[in-house]
């Protein structure tokens, strides 16, 4: 698979700022990848997206999109990449619709027309399919000042996608949705991914989003903690648990203990293991057990981890 | 969940896209003048208080003696000014749309930072037209009109006095962020402007700083080639008309263009440099 993202060695001071805000980061993504970069608030995740959609300068380092220099070759980087931006950039006089259509007409997709029906019924039909999809179609065509912030979310997410772009960027994109209104977006988002093989570049706070992608990357105070698949970090990083427990308790802290096993209780014994299997382990068990639960370290308590490790979550 | 269907840019010319992004962005801000009621109330009052009153007291106080129908200079002068005055005060929504984050939505966008402009210059004329017409009907009922032709004239230049006053607003309006900044700005901008480079007192005896000054303006030039067209062949021509009409025109395309480019390279810095 080829790269359709480097980073090499990027640093971003702000002016005015006394250090950098991102310092020397170097990744790469793969096409078709959905990667997500992770980290706390001021931990450099806007500045390093804003810097790859090319609407921020850079201090220095490299950058290519698509084969492209983000600096260089601005318009073409433009040219295939979409995004949500964390801020929303709706104009809020214009309607959701007058929205869609300015942003469908500014990237080429049709000719500009004064009205909806004015305009092919191509885009008619493709926009109503994606209000549908996030469930906005009855609020199309008021104000966007009369939409609840929800709302004005998933406008934005409906005209990041009018377009069909090669990579998008998602810079938080479910902040403010419900619950279903998310899932739909990522079961929309999955569809856009296998059916165009559209690259995904999301930042989020929500850790069980990332649950799923390809390649996780974790920043920190402008550095990058770690690079590697959801699996990879949690593998290397936590150990898994086994939760027992028994009638008589006392007998199975014993067999445990024989076993070389540490353990601590809360409530049922906890029992971390990293160098061998739960089966090898609830094999040489002979007390009856009466609870027996393997327990998976989640993405999110990679993460926490990753970043006490690298000295707490930013500002 | 409904069958995704892969959409493909429909304009395939690179050309073709900038012309069209050039319309969607100033049809974006023709859509909100007449979205916005103060927008259209502000550009018929404008023209009410600048001709109406301004012009009315100057006409009444000062045209004796200069050789020449001052009405009519007056008129032509606010004319340019209004022109001037709405697509500078039209560009400095650009502040506003900083302010929301809208620019993000163009600057992201794969067209030329200079279509950006562009639109927005022409955008912001469309108030500068309603403006105008309004001055020329409140001209007609202070009893100064100019014949037909004559107006269609001035219509005909007036795309390049709006690009003109829109480049220049450019170079300023690019830098500020604040909407405060902005008003005071397009103050700065207009103000001298209408003073200095002869739109409602005549120019022709200027000296020193303020002669260098209204040599430096790009209404002067615009003034004056209106003026050319508007008063050929007429026997007051010598007295209003200060330059060739050729070298005039020569001038505002090339501070125009000098202007464009500035204020779009300042626009899309301040922009991405942070």
């Amino acid at each position: 698979m080829s790269s359709i993202i480097t980073v090499n060695e990027l640093v971003k001071q702000y002016e005015k700022a006394k250090e950098p805000s991102v310092k020397g980061v170097s990744f790469h993504v793969n096409e078709g990848e959905f990667f997500a970069f992770l980290g706390p608030n001021g931990a450099g995740k806007t500045t390093t997206i804003s810097i790859l959609t090319t609407t921020l300068s850079k201090t220095s380092g490299s950058v290519t999109i698509a084969g492209y220099d983000v600096e260089k070759d601005a318009q073409h980087v433009r040219d295939k990449v979409g995004i949500i931006f964390q801020q929303p950039s709706l104009d809020p006089q214009l309607s959701a619709e007058e929205n869609i259509r300015f942003h469908a007409c500014l990237y080429g997709m049709y000719g500009y027309r004064p009205t909806f029906k004015m305009m092919p019924a191509e885009y008619r039909n493709r926009v109503m399919e994606l209000a549908e999809i996030v469930g906005i179609e009855h609020a199309l065509f008021q104000p966007i000042k009369k939409l609840s912030g929800g709302m004005q979310r998933k406008l934005e997410i409906i005209r990041s996608l009018i377009h069909t772009p090669k990579i998008l960027f998602l810079d938080e994109p479910t902040q403010g949705l419900d619950a279903v209104s998310r899932r739909s977006l990522w079961e929309y988002i999955d569809n856009v991914r296998k059916q165009n093989g559209t690259t995904v570049f999301l930042t989020t706070h929500y850790i069980d989003e990332a649950e799923n992608v390809d390649k996780v990357c974790i920043i920190n105070h402008g550095e990058i903690a770690i690079t590697g698949s959801p699996d990879e970090m949690k593998s290397s990083l936590l150990k898994q648990e086994l939760v027992v427990d028994a009638q008589d308790k006392d007998g199975l802290i014993r067999e445990i203990t024989n076993m070389g096993l540490s353990y601590h209780v809360d409530g049922h014994i906890i029992v971390p293991y990293q160098d061998r299997t739960a089966q090898d382990i609830i094999a040489r068990l002979e007390t009856k057990l009466t609870v027996l639960k393997i327990q998976e370290p989640s993405l999110e308590d990679a993460y926490v981890e990753y970043l006490m490790r690298t000295g707490g979550g930013a500002a | 969940m409904s069958e995704l269907v892969l959409q493909q840019p429909k304009i395939k010319s690179r050309a073709m896209k900038e012309l069209n992004a050039v319309a969607t962005i100033a049809a974006r801000d023709i859509t909100l003048f007449f979205k916005s009621p103060g927008m259209i109330i502000m550009s018929l009052a404008m023209p009410l208080l600048m001709m109406g009153m301004l012009g009315g007291s100057l006409a009444q106080n000062m045209a004796a003696g200069l050789g020449f129908n001052y009405g009519k200079f007056m008129l032509v002068g606010m004319l340019v000014n209004m022109l001037f005055m709405s697509t500078t005060s039209g560009i400095s929504s650009l502040v506003e749309d900083h302010f929301t984050d809208f620019t993000q939505e163009m600057m992201i966008s794969p067209v030329s930072r200079y279509s950006i402009v562009i639109g927005k210059i022409i955008g912001s004329s469309f108030g500068a037209i309603v403006s105008l017409i309004g001055t020329l009907v409140v001209g007609l009922v202070m009893g100064i009109t100019l014949p037909v032709s004559q107006i269609l004239a001035v219509l005909a230049l007036s795309p390049l006095m709006c690009l003109s006053a829109g480049a220049l607003a450019m170079i300023v309006i690019g830098l500020i962020k604040s909407n405060k900044m902005a008003n005071l700005a397009v103050m700065l901008i207009t103000m001298p402007q209408m003073f200095l480079s002869g739109a409602i007192i005549p120019i022709n005896n200027s000296s020193g700083v303020l002669f260098v000054i209204s040599r430096l303006m790009p209404m002067t030039y615009c003034l004056d080639l209106v003026r050319a067209v508007v008063y050929a062949g007429t026997p007051e021509y010598d007295s209003v008309v200060l330059f060739n009409p050729a070298v005039t025109l020569v001038a505002i395309i090339a501070i125009t263009v000098v202007c464009l480019m500035i204020g779009t390279l300042f626009f899309a810095r301040s922009e991405k440099n942070k």
